[in-house]
């Protein structure tokens, strides 16, 4: 398992809070203190109302799969010895424009279906990442 | 916006071979297909006053362009950053710059050594810091193929699209090829041979990816006026248009079309479009459609109007976008077997069945283009041009 050698996520000013939650294997999102709108990826206005004042909440950690891929081509020599292996792209129960990606843990990517249930599995990969995959439900 | 519609006009085409190892540098494709394109429109290097091109990974510059031509004077130049959704606003906006009168003779080109030095499938590269990108790179998700399988499949998903419809495309376009001798890719294949190609993502496979491409090509642009008084056919800029902003990451971004994946910025784009062009969809003699992968031929079908939207794969499959078809699409064989220089050969394959010498692949009566540019996956946004004949 080369999870190790995998690139790691280059957290910017918006996002390091979310990074760290997932750290601590928490699941947040933001909600804008004004129009109540919950957001990801992560970013400093609200796209509705333009409200800058969010809070960060936790959300349940379940999703339905929308759509997947299995990877085969070796596109990072640092990853030969994984493929195939499958990518998943979620939305959150919380919300359908709440969309997360992701590796599946637990699963056989034979069994993937569109709305498919699935939890958030907290990995870390060395003593300062932790990366979210997410496990049949 | 109407006042735009035919006042410009390519004047000329150019390239290099393309190959999987050109030999020489970024640089000298450049100037080769610009020598080319102006010798085509019957200009010399001192008519030049302006120079544009795009840019993701290898790529040249204009003010490394004009010195090693020996341009005189650039009045104007473009360095656009983007990668394929951007390669039609090039074309749009040199046609702008000579509309508005601040150029008069303008080449767009690019030029890149994709297969021999930086590759555009990535191997060996670490991926771009892309804002979406920290959220999708350490899951192995950053490739151009993964990307476009994870939309492949959300069509699959919604519509029922199939493998053989994704495969319809390829054996289409490379019976195309058969007839270009540019193409990299000329043995024709059959859905057999398709559907036996290794899987590169699922559900894509090699046959359904673009070429990795050494080559440059170029387009001169300039006003009709003056297009009608050189060597070639004028082929008119009757329609140049980009924009978008939504990213697919997130539905968040995509307050007009909530968080479908299935549907492209090409499909908020296509009205402007048409509606600048003065036609609709059932006007199109010829369409090249950006093809980085099969499935953006398939989804931009639907978003520029040629069927309803889930129909793409089914109006593949009916043979309407064969070269014998309603709607030829990609007559020279695409990116995926003519070769890939970012969209700019969409564009000179538009122009060569305009003026009536694609030869073997010709579209009887071909008189209105449409080329497209990636419909605004990965990055957001998208490009495309409608282009007439002069008659």
């Amino acid at each position: 398992m080369s999870l190790g050698q995998r690139p790691r996520p280059e957290a910017d000013r918006d996002s390091a809070p979310w990074w760290a939650a997932v750290r601590r294997h928490e699941l947040i999102v933001q909600r804008c203190e004004d129009c109540g709108t919950l957001r990801f990826p992560a970013r400093a206005i609200c796209n509705r109302c333009r409200c800058r004042s969010y809070e960060w909440v936790p959300v349940q950690g379940r999703a339905k799969v929308y759509s997947w891929i299995v990877n085969h081509q070796v596109f990072m020599r640092s990853m030969a010895d994984e493929v195939p292996f499958p990518v998943l792209l979620v939305r959150l129960d919380e919300g359908d424009d709440l969309l997360m990606y992701g590796n599946l843990v637990d699963g056989d990517a034979e069994d993937l279906r569109p709305g498919l249930p699935v939890e958030a599995v907290f990995v870390d990969v060395d003593d300062e990442t932790t990366v979210v995959h997410w496990r049949p439900c | 916006m109407g006042s735009f519609r035919d006042r410009t006009a390519i004047a000329g085409v150019g390239y290099t071979p393309f190959s999987k190892d050109s030999g020489v540098s970024t640089l000298t494709l450049a100037v080769d297909a610009i020598l080319a394109a102006l010798e085509d429109a019957g200009l010399a290097v001192d008519e030049v006053d302006g120079l544009a091109t795009h840019r993701v990974g290898d790529s040249t510059p204009p003010w490394v362009v004009a010195p090693a031509l020996g341009v005189p004077e650039v009045s104007w130049y473009l360095d656009q950053f983007g990668g394929g959704s951007v390669s039609h606003s090039v074309i749009g906006q040199a046609a702008m710059a000579v509309a508005a009168g601040v150029a008069e003779t303008v080449v767009c080109y690019r030029a890149i050594n994709a297969r021999s030095e930086f590759r555009m499938g990535g191997t060996g590269r670490a991926p771009a810091p892309i804002f979406d990108m920290q959220y999708q790179a350490p899951y192995g998700y950053f490739a151009p193929p993964q990307q476009f399988a994870m939309f492949a499949r959300a069509h699959m998903n919604a519509y029922g699209t199939t493998h053989e419809q994704f495969g319809q495309i390829a054996v289409q376009q490379r019976a195309n090829a058969v007839k270009n001798a540019r193409a990299l890719k000329r043995d024709p294949i059959t859905l057999d041979d398709y559907l036996a190609s290794r899987w590169i993502a699922e559900p894509l496979r090699m046959l359904d990816c673009c070429l990795e491409t050494d080559g440059a090509c170029a387009v001169v642009v300039t006003s009709r006026e003056r297009a009608r008084d050189l060597r070639r056919t004028p082929v008119l800029v009757s329609g140049a248009v980009w924009g978008g902003g939504d990213s697919f990451f997130s539905g968040a971004g995509s307050a007009a079309y909530g968080t479908d994946f299935t549907v492209t910025e090409a499909a908020r784009m296509a009205p402007r479009l048409y509606a600048m062009a003065g036609v609709g969809p059932g006007d199109i003699d010829v369409a090249e459609l950006y093809d980085c992968f099969t499935y953006s031929v398939l989804v931009q079908l639907e978003d520029y109007g040629f069927c309803e939207k889930g129909e793409g794969g089914p109006f593949v499959e009916s043979g309407a976008t064969a070269l014998d078809g309603t709607l030829p699409v990609n007559t020279h064989g695409g990116f995926l077997s003519e070769g890939y220089v970012h969209g700019i050969n969409h564009i000179a394959e538009a122009v060569a069945q305009l003026r009536g010498d694609a030869g073997d692949r010709q579209v009887d009566g071909a008189e209105v283009a449409l080329s497209t540019a990636q419909p605004g996956y990965v990055l957001a946004g998208t490009s495309a041009l409608i282009l007439r004949s002069d008659t």
